[in-house]
């Protein structure tokens, strides 16, 4: 991806969006018993999009910000976003993307994993009680959730971001390669007959 | 080149996660008046506007959505109810002839908000962002310092006790639920009044755990729970006597053990909260910090 100011600027304002949206939205539904979560699916889809290094550094302040916003323990929420967003852009690098099913694999996936490792440090900075075993299932559904809303929400990422994604910009120019260029010129070559015909029969030069 | 970028990818990423380990470590160490509590604040009263408008403009789509999740589970919770049915029945012929007991149940209950919060001064709230996960329980609400709000208010709603005020910006302030780990009141089992701890169970926010009850002390499923409003003089809870936290669900004893193990199905539903009231303004509670 290549990150101009314009593209960071649509990028902060994708991540306030999923931080309002989040907040504001969806942590109101309880879908299959737990509430989807966007931000791991925002932070692995900018990785997937971006790179490793946009993955990490979007997961952070992404986190940071939620974390902010929620009054909760800050850090927390980073270093667990800015690993999946790491993870995302070092598969992306790696990988070519060939199957459109792959991104809603990998949000799922690393949502699931954002959740276990958010439980992990939980359980890590002290939980005096009892924890119940629900705790596996909101991971799993989680995910779940997570790979069902990366199918719309993926591809309008990527919507946004398009002018700096690297491979739809060398598509583009292909388009308007020799092959998609030749029935344009064809079409200004006929137009231009269709005006010369026109001035000779009314005689106007 | 493809070296040195290598080499500034990860110090970045190093760097990353030090400030985030920074963060943790600095957040659970500095006081509530710090720069990074400051910074949050200040990032959550920017915020605020945003949620509160987002929240109310948003509500039509979330009413739909959760009323397409409520219609597909509502089938299983029509056999549910059907045998809730046949308890009930059976409770309510012991009932009647208890009438007079009840009545006296309901003023120590204290089902009447007003009298519960006797001393206090109510301030009305909506609720403006939720957390993603079950491991914070934990609400933002529209009303702050602003508002009389305080840390260590109280929080109800029409259902019962809702938790207390953790955090307070001028504009909103964050309630941890009664369902949050960090969480553990002191309760009361009516009738008969013995007191223990209610505490949550992590991740199941529709459970809670009534601890320090005696074995031999009869608990039977159906008893009501409410606040104890315990006090030694120099310790006191946060909360005034007589709130209802919720119903008694299961009873089991082990063998060696002390105390009951009491599982409390929480009268609010902690994961629908739209509108709650703060008891601002309160009689002074020993040990309980403002």
């Amino acid at each position: 991806m290549i990150v101009t100011w314009r593209i960071a600027l649509r990028i902060a304002l994708i991540m306030i969006v999923a931080v309002v949206l989040q907040v504001s939205f969806f942590s109101y539904l309880t879908l299959f018993g737990t509430t989807p979560n966007i931000i791991p699916l925002v932070a692995v889809s900018l990785g997937l999009l971006g790179g490793a290094m946009t993955g990490a550094i979007c997961g952070f302040i992404l986190g940071f910000v939620l974390d902010a916003v929620l009054l909760a323990t800050l850090g927390v929420s980073s270093l667990m976003l800015l690993a999946v967003g790491y993870l995302a852009g070092r598969y992306r690098e790696g990988t070519e993307i060939a199957n459109t099913l792959v991104p809603p694999i990998m949000i799922g996936a690393l949502t699931m994993a954002a959740s276990a490792g958010f439980a992990a440090i939980q359980l890590m900075l002290g939980i005096d009680v009892q924890v119940s075993l629900l705790v596996l299932r909101e991971i799993f559904v989680q995910g779940l959730l997570a790979f069902v809303l990366a199918i719309p929400f993926y591809p309008l990422i990527r919507r946004v971001l398009r002018p700096a994604i690297v491979d739809d910009v060398v598509a583009g120019r292909r388009m308007r390669g020799p092959i998609a260029a030749g029935p344009q010129r064809s079409r200004r070559r006929s137009s231009r007959r269709r005006t010369s015909r026109l001035r000779r029969a009314t005689g106007v030069s | 080149m493809y070296r040195k970028q290598v080499r500034r990818r990860r110090a970045v990423l190093v760097l990353l996660v030090v400030i985030a380990l920074v963060l943790i470590s600095a957040t659970f160490s500095q006081s509530s008046g710090g720069p990074l509590h400051s910074i949050q604040q200040g990032m959550a009263s920017v915020f605020s506007p945003l949620e509160e408008g987002a929240t109310r403009a948003l509500k039509p789509a979330r009413d739909l959505v959760n009323w397409v999740s409520e219609t597909f589970n509502a089938r299983g919770e029509n056999s549910d109810l059907k045998a809730d049915v046949q308890k009930l029945r059976a409770k309510l012929a012991k009932t009647q002839s208890a009438i007079g007991e009840n009545e006296e149940l309901r003023k120590l209950v204290g089902l009447d908000n007003k009298g519960i919060l006797a001393g206090y001064e109510p301030v009305t709230a909506r609720v403006i962002g939720r957390p993603q996960t079950v491991w914070y329980s934990t609400v933002t609400i529209d009303a702050g310092s602003h508002s009389g709000v305080a840390v260590n208010d109280p929080v109800i709603n029409g259902d019962g006790l809702v938790g207390r005020v953790t955090d307070v910006t001028p504009f909103s302030a964050k309630v941890t639920l009664i369902t949050d780990s960090e969480n553990a009141v002191s309760a009361s089992v009516l009738p008969n009044g013995p007191e223990g701890v209610a505490e949550p169970e992590a991740g199941d926010p529709n459970v809670m755990l009534l601890d320090f009850i005696d074995r031999n002390e009869p608990i039977h499923e159906g008893q009501m729970v409410v606040t104890a409003g315990w006090s030694n003089g120099t310790i006191s809870s946060a909360y005034p006597r007589g709130i209802p936290i919720g119903e008694v669900r299961q009873t089991t004893v082990g063998q060696e053990e002390t105390y009951q193990h009491i599982r409390l199905e929480p009268y609010p539903d902690i994961r629908d909260l739209d509108i709650v009231q703060v008891a601002t303004n309160g009689p002074e509670r020993p040990g309980v910090p403002k």
